[in-house]
């Protein structure tokens, strides 16, 4: 049992990307192997700003005995054809089996292929790892005609701690490679993968992610914890410092005490995402006036200089935004709304104030709606977009919203429209929290309604793969936001096409009313169809089915509910069975319904019911109909379900006691209308022909 | 080691003449950054070996602050340096070049961090990172993919130091302007306002008040029609030359906010189309 090592070494990989290229990695390196036919015991990837990083360990020392067959002409084939085969396979053809197909008789080569070392086809397959290999963006450099993410400088390939040789992107396979960039740069060959680790290690570069994540982040807590503080959490920027250094060392920065002032997320936000620091809190809760910063190096003045440059740069950029912070707090906010005119929303649809004026009337009919304060609703929605021209978020993109709340507050408006203001924004992605205010909801709704209506009122919608207005996150963010309320979306969409001036903005392609909504709705449905799938793992064909007999009128929260109480439906045997009564019964009547071209349409005569069976499935339905519509109504989808699924057993009682194909044209012709009543009650919950897969 | 702002300029030039680099001077005309220097522009195309290294005085009218911010001027300095084709130890040596300048990567936590570069006005992109030094960028560092919507073949490496952080970082010091320009020692010790800070005072008065938008609007026009007028005589220096002045122009223009977002993107339109034209006929009369 042997070991394979590959390392594939490059100037540094967006951190970002690394962890996916890892596992992109074990995927392909594992897929190979066992096409080649070589099992292993174990198989792991690993990933540094400079490398990635494959052992295989426990590998054959030869690949299987296999055999390979190909495939020639029919033995009828013309001479010729016959001839070139076996030309090309280099066989004779005493040598080819004959084997029968449904097609007809062929000629087969089968070929034995004897064990090969297995040394000589790992260089085929690191080859075959590396063409297939996928980035999410490439380049190209000199020397090298295949793209990678960055250069790669070197490869280390290694079979029982022998060179398995290839060449790619100008560059031989070695046993040789390089730890860190400046604490150990010299070169040094490597025989295993234990010795490579140890000296990478020796080195200064730990090779393995998860180790390093862990140090990093039991580093930030035990030098926070010194001054009695604590890191805030942030799994995305402790992975993207994870990919950033191949030897951490923390270390603590602090804040310019005359910086304390500024809002908390005008602090971190440059410290996060701009110098990827750690900010730190105290017992409080409240921000400390100190942060960590993750370094690449263990310098011989305890990182005294590195402390100081970082503390400059953070010095600089708090320094801006306190500029900003004091410039925009002199002017009201209503004032900044005389910029939003020159700022464009989208060429045919008006500037960003044109868009706040729409959304001034059309928050507010929402907020009428949800029985929220229309007045604060209308105050947030004129102050809605205001921070968008203020010097701290011209800066800073990401404190839209977040500062239109400080500064609302600051010039004394009231709590609610503060909040919303920067709930507006809210959910940011898919799962993310949800405003919790009222105001902020209607604003929420309200601003991407007037999107999502204008864009494809002009015509521009998502096609395939290409979105730049984001309207696909619009809709699932709309969707969400539409879950938990009782709020039918069409009247919404009329006002708010309404809402557009379209003979000043006079569009060279304006879609009718009717049309917009229309298109609005079938993509929110589209979007709804994958928010349920996502959120709660309702497949495609259940939501399907509730939404082809649900209608428009309803509200989404419904149809979720609905499709949730369906699937639960289809989970027990009752529900099983059912669906299996449906489908017969609906078979028996599409076959007759064909024959005869005539709808069935459940209007059952009762004095033509012979059978008890039949006289029982009947009394059921009716009663079973009345009672799911009045359910529906009152939203009550799971009683619904019950009451569906109480229908399992007369039907089944019916299918085994009464004969539908009678001699007795009224009596058959009774029976198939008490098929299609069935069908009739089931729709009233979902179209169950809609339902893929077996019943 | 002497660390003044002169210095820092002084020891590139050594170090990159040593590296077998023309060292040129800066293009004498407005440009917003070294890239736009002929000598990196239509130089980076097309196979023949070029290595070249300058100062270039770079002007962000849009980031003018009257002199009163600590970082960020209306002209700041970039030292550029392009390395066609880009050599297999092309990071090692930059690294070389900042312990040439003071700054001890053993001292210094140096980083490359992703950052993919693109020049609309130019048409230009490439792969790379912003290289830290201490958390502060001092360099910017591609692999040209493409100029003038052209693909570089071969890729070409670009290093851009941005001199006044860079200079920050190896003096320590907080604002731009209290930086050393000459050996504080010497007869007439001066700092970096004393010889720029009147210039970052007039020039942002200049550009957000005093820009007669009319007229820059025409100048737009008329350095556009000469572009185009100087491409058909296939005279591509010069024609290249009014391509730079209609982007500074167009700089000037945007800074003032007398350009909308729709109207800005068709201008960068207007200077990528004329860029693309010089870079391809440099290459139809086989300079590259």
């Amino acid at each position: 049992m042997a070991e394979w090592l590959l390392e594939i070494f490059s100037e540094e990989i967006p951190s970002m990307m690394q962890q996916g290229a890892q596992e992109q990695l074990r995927v392909l390196a594992e897929a190979e192997l066992t096409k080649a036919g070589l099992g292993f015991e174990r198989l792991r990837t690993f990933s540094t700003p400079r490398r990635l990083t494959l052992v295989a360990e426990g590998l054959p020392l030869h690949t299987p005995e296999h055999t390979e067959e190909k495939k020639g002409p029919r033995t009828d084939a013309p001479a010729a054809a016959i001839e070139g085969f076996l030309k090309t396979a280099g066989v004779t053809r005493e040598a080819c089996t004959l084997q029968d197909t449904p097609k007809g008789q062929f000629l087969f080569v089968i070929k034995k292929i004897p064990p090969q070392p297995t040394e000589a086809v790992l260089g085929e397959i690191s080859l075959a790892i590396l063409k297939a290999f996928h980035w999410p963006k490439t380049m190209r450099w000199p020397n090298s005609s295949t793209p990678w993410i960055r250069p790669i400088r070197g490869f280390v390939s290694l079979f029982e701690g022998q060179i398995v040789p290839f060449t790619y992107a100008g560059i031989t396979a070695s046993k040789t490679t390089q730890g860190h960039r400046f604490l150990a740069p010299e070169p040094f060959e490597v025989s295993t993968f234990a010795a490579y680790q140890k000296k990478l290690r020796d080195h200064f570069v730990i090779l393995d992610r998860d180790e390093r994540r862990t140090l990093i982040a039991q580093d930030v807590e035990t030098l926070a914890k010194k001054d009695a503080l604590t890191p805030t959490q942030d799994a995305a920027l402790l992975e993207e410092v994870t990919g950033l250094v191949e030897w951490p060392i923390a270390l603590k920065g602090t804040v310019d005490a005359k910086f304390m002032g500024l809002p908390f997320e005008v602090i971190t936000t440059p410290m996060r995402v701009h110098q990827r620091y750690f900010p730190l809190k105290n017992t409080q809760g409240n921000l400390a006036n100190a942060f960590i910063i993750l370094t690449n190096l263990k310098t011989k003045d305890e990182g005294k200089a590195i402390i100081q440059g970082n503390e400059r740069v953070l010095r600089a950029r708090l320094a801006d935004a306190q500029f900003f912070w004091e410039q925009d707090r002199k002017h009201p906010l209503e004032q900044f709304n005389t910029g939003l005119k020159i700022r464009i929303f989208y060429r045919h649809l008006g500037s960003l104030f044109d868009k706040v004026e729409r959304l001034e009337k059309l928050a507010p009919r929402i907020a009428n709606q949800i029985g929220a304060e229309a007045s604060l609703t209308q105050r947030a929605a004129l102050l809605s977009k205001a921070d968008l021209m203020s010097q701290m978020v011209n800066e800073f993109p990401e404190l839209q919203g977040i500062m239109g709340r400080y500064y609302a507050t600051h010039q004394g408006e009231p709590a609610e429209v503060a909040h919303a203001i920067e709930e507006q924004y809210l959910p940011k992605g898919m799962g993310g929290p949800l405003p919790t205010s009222l105001p902020g909801i209607s604003l929420a709704i309200a601003d991407r309604i007037d999107s999502l209506i204008g864009f494809f009122a002009i015509g521009i919608e998502p096609t395939g793969s290409k979105d730049p207005y984001a309207l696909r996150r619009a809709g699932l963010g709309l969707i969400a936001l539409l879950l938990n309320l009782s709020l039918s979306p069409q009247e919404i969409l009329a006002w708010a096409y309404e809402g557009y001036q379209w003979d000043e903005l006079s569009p060279p392609l304006l879609k009718s009313k009717e049309e917009t909504i229309e298109g609005v709705w079938t993509f929110l449905l589209e979007r709804f169809k994958f928010y349920l799938r996502d959120q709660q793992g309702s497949p495609y064909d259940h939501v399907e089915a509730v939404l082809s007999i649900a209608g428009n009128a309803s509200t989404l929260a419904d149809l979720a509910a609905r499709t949730a109480a369906l699937g639960d439906l289809l989970k027990t045997e009752d529900g099983k069975n059912l669906r299996a009564a449906y489908k017969r019964a609906s078979n028996i009547l599409k076959v007759e319904e064909e024959k005869e071209k005539y709808t069935y349409d459940g209007i059952v005569s009762e004095e033509e019911l012979k059978d008890p069976a039949e006289r029982n499935l009947f009394a059921m339905l009716k009663a079973k109909h009345a009672e799911i519509i009045c359910l529906t109504q009152q939203g009550e989808f799971n009683q619904v379900i019950r009451s569906l699924a109480e229908l399992r057993g007369p039907v089944d009682t019916f299918f085994e006691a009464v004969r539908i194909n009678v001699e007795d044209e009224t009596l058959r012709k009774n029976r198939l209308h008490l098929l299609a009543l069935l069908r009739k009650t089931s729709h009233l919950v979902a179209d169950f022909s809609k339902l893929e897969g077996e019943a | 080691m002497r660390t003044d702002f002169q210095s820092i300029i002084l020891k590139l030039q050594e170090f990159w003449s040593n590296q077998g680099c023309v060292i040129l001077q800066p293009y004498d005309g407005e440009v917003g950054a070294g890239t736009f220097h002929p000598a990196t522009t239509l130089r980076s195309l097309g196979p023949k070996p070029w290595r070249a290294a300058y100062v270039q005085p770079s002007r962000r009218p849009a980031d003018g602050r009257y002199g009163e911010n600590p970082n960020r001027l209306y002209r700041h300095h970039q030292y550029q340096v392009i390395l066609k084709p880009a050599p297999a130890d092309v990071l090692d040596v930059y690294l070389e070049s900042l312990k040439h300048i003071g700054l001890d990567p053993l001292l210094h936590d140096i980083r490359f961090v992703e950052d993919d570069w693109e020049g609309p006005t130019l048409g230009a992109s490439g792969l790379g990172w912003e290289v830290w030094a201490d958390g502060q960028e001092v360099t910017q560092f591609t692999y040209f993919q493409q100029m003038g919507e052209i693909p570089c073949d071969p890729v070409p490496a670009e290093i851009t130091y941005g001199l006044e952080r860079l200079a920050s970082v190896i003096q320590d010091v907080d604002n731009v302007y209290d930086l050393t320009w000459n050996d504080p020692q010497g007869a007439a010790p001066m700092t970096y306002g004393d010889v720029a800070l009147q210039m970052e005072k007039e020039f942002s008065a200049f550009s957000f008040e005093h820009l007669d938008v009319p007229m820059t609007l025409r100048h737009f026009e008329d350095a556009e029609a000469m572009c185009r007028s100087l491409l058909d005589s296939k005279l591509v220096l010069p024609a290249y030359e009014y391509c730079l002045k209609g982007s500074h122009l167009f700089n000037l223009l945007d800074a003032s906010g007398a350009i909308s977002v729709t109207e800005r993107a068709a201008y960068i339109g207007r200077v990528r189309a004329l860029a693309r034209q010089a870079c391809e006929l440099w290459m139809e009369m086989n300079h590259g």
